[in-house]
């Protein structure tokens, strides 16, 4: 990959960029990376973006927790055979409610656990092809293209608006020669 | 509708449906007459006062939607508005079956002429029909009110055709009434109806369902059956949005994401009804006190009604709770209607659950035969006569193009 140049689209209007990205699609340039300051739904749709598979994690968090908190409740109760007011060993009336709330808990950590994955997080490397600004009030939409061409894909981003940034090596490889020229 | 022979088709499309549902009224009236005069007249009447419960709620609970989303102002809801609103149609029809459901006050109300050991000067007759008449009155009233306004809101869009409607716009036009004036009388009556909506409901319940075994009691039953009366309202309102939906796609003004909100607002109202029936039953499993948990282990663990709990359980929990966790099935229409008549039909059973054991003794298998149906399907052509008529009369286009209903 270290043959491939990475240019930097700053856009200041979520529009633009996802009218960019939409032109992207058609020209000969791959799209990398596209960062946004907030949810955009211009650029969701020009990326089409399949949906998350977050609400897996999350289902399969609450069924897990569901039948842990039953279980949990069960098994308390079995090491002890303590009957109390006439009820039941197992009563499975109130402990639906540790199963219940078992759900909504691991519901929740199996949302993060998704987030985390699905984002392929946590992320150490950190981003070479980044600009602080896409973190405040700018979107920035970064593709790439073989050595050579970067002028065309430069073009083609101040063409629609955009601020262009130029980033030699690979995103992951990049060491010293990464400092961004404008 | 773009040229005459469109709006003819139309019209005879809504022909129709109301002679369909005017035969259904008939069937349903004549197989009610020959139960009466049968060997069993209790029975008819139990599926009288079940059907008029499930109906008088779905009025309720749907014409409850268009106050809430008027009193949240808020922005989505606006073409479902006038659909939800058409349900305030079955309201008088509501009201006179309430005053019908007198003649068989001796079938339907097991404590009449029993000793109830104190609870007789709120457990008589007299009393009874006198409180639930001035409270459907005022109920009643109160929508009846919020949908003259709504109306009112929107007489630009109201064609002057016909008696009703011409009166009404030269009425309005008497006095030039600005729309922030009419939102204020909406809002007013929103109010009062959503307070009158719960304090009315509460009082139906203890009068008509829970006053079945009078020396059983339950505080939280008024709000089950209120939530319970929302939820059937959102039922019958995606039937028919996804009807209006079906039949006119673009134009009725419903999209994909006026489903999806309705879909997701129906599955919460899931959630509440069967999360009010178990704060019922777990603080009754724990006191564990015989006249209170008698109630329950009849209608849930003694057959034949062990059964049909389940039965209601299934249709009105499992079933919405397990196929609405989905996304996209809350924006398919058809699935939705099939959902909610399946809801629909559930709540029905669990009317029958809580009234059956009290009015059948020792019966070995549910009461539940044909002439409960044809009952049903009467009371269903009323509801269609009184939807359709009121969209006739106020079509839902009206307010797909009123801006700013909610302010």
């Amino acid at each position: 990959m270290a043959d491939r140049s990475y240019v930097f689209g700053l856009f200041r209007d979520g529009n633009q960029a996802a009218a960019a990205i939409k032109a992207l699609r058609d020209a000969p340039w791959n799209i990398d990376r596209v960062h946004s300051p907030f949810p955009h739904h211009g650029i969701f749709e020009a990326l089409r973006v399949k949906k998350s598979r977050v609400g897996y994690f999350t289902l399969a968090g609450g069924v897990f927790g569901f039948f842990a908190g039953l279980a949990l409740s069960i098994f308390t109760a079995v090491q002890w055979n303590l009957i109390v007011s006439g009820k039941p060993i197992v009563a499975l009336i109130p402990f639906f409610i540790v199963g219940f709330e078992c759900t909504i808990l691991f519901s929740v950590l199996g949302n993060i656990v998704g987030f985390l994955t699905q984002a392929r997080l946590p992320d150490f490397r950190g981003l070479k092809v980044y600009d602080p600004r896409c973190s405040e009030d700018r979107f920035g939409v970064v593709a790439s293209c073989a050595k050579g061409e970067q002028e065309g894909l430069k073009a083609f981003f101040r063409e629609r608006g955009g601020e262009v940034l130029l980033f030699d090596s690979s995103p992951v490889t990049a060491d010293d020669g990464n400092a961004p020229h404008v | 509708m773009t040229g005459p022979g469109a709006t003819h088709r139309a019209n005879a499309k809504r022909r129709s449906l109301i002679i369909v549902a005017s035969v259904l009224v008939i069937v349903g009236l004549v197989s009610f007459l020959i139960q009466l005069s049968g060997s069993h007249p209790e029975r008819a009447w139990q599926a009288y006062l079940i059907n008029f419960l499930l109906w008088s709620a779905i009025a309720q609970g749907g014409l409850l939607f268009s106050a809430v989303m008027h009193i949240t102002k808020a922005r989505w809801s606006q073409p479902l508005q006038g659909l939800s609103e058409s349900f305030a149609a079955f309201f008088p029809i509501s009201f006179v079956l309430f005053l019908l459901l007198f003649l068989g006050s001796d079938y339907i109300f097991p404590w009449v002429d029993h000793d109830l050991h104190g609870k007789e000067t709120w457990l008589n007759l007299p009393f009874l029909f006198s409180r639930d008449v001035t409270g459907l009155l005022v109920l009643y009233g109160l929508g009846l009110g919020y949908l003259y306004y709504a109306l009112r809101l929107r007489r630009e869009q109201i064609q002057p055709k016909g008696r009703i409607r011409s009166l009404l716009l030269e009425q309005w036009s008497k006095d030039q009434k600005d729309a922030a004036w009419c939102r204020s009388r909406m809002s007013l009556f929103s109010v009062l109806y959503i307070a009158a909506y719960a304090l009315v409901l509460t009082l139906i319940a203890f009068d008509l369902v829970m006053s079945m075994e009078p020396h059983w009691f339950s505080t939280l039953f008024g709000p089950y059956h209120f939530v319970k009366a929302f939820y059937v309202g959102l039922g019958a309102l995606i039937i028919l949005a996804s009807f209006f939906r079906l039949s006119q796609g673009e134009k009725s003004g419903l999209s994909v994401s006026h489903f999806h909100d309705l879909g997701k607002l129906f599955f919460a109202f899931c959630l509440l009804w069967a999360d009010f029936f178990y704060c019922q039953l777990l603080v009754m499993w724990y006191g564990n006190i015989s006249e209170e948990m008698r109630y329950v282990i009849q209608r849930t663990m003694i057959q034949p009604w062990n059964t049909l709990a389940w039965t209601v359980f299934v249709l009105c929990f499992i079933i919405p709770f397990v196929i609405l966790l989905g996304q996209k099935v809350k924006t398919k229409p058809i699935v939705m209607a099939v959902l909610c008549s399946a809801v629909l039909v559930g709540i029905w059973l669990e009317h029958l659950l809580l009234l059956g054991p009290a009015l059948n003794h020792d019966v070995t298998s549910v009461p539940l035969g044909f002439g409960d149906g044809l009952i049903s399907l009467g009371f269903l052509g009323l509801m269609t006569i009184a939807v359709a008529g009121f969209l006739n009369l106020f079509p839902q286009a009206a307010l797909v193009e009123a801006k700013g209903v909610n302010g």
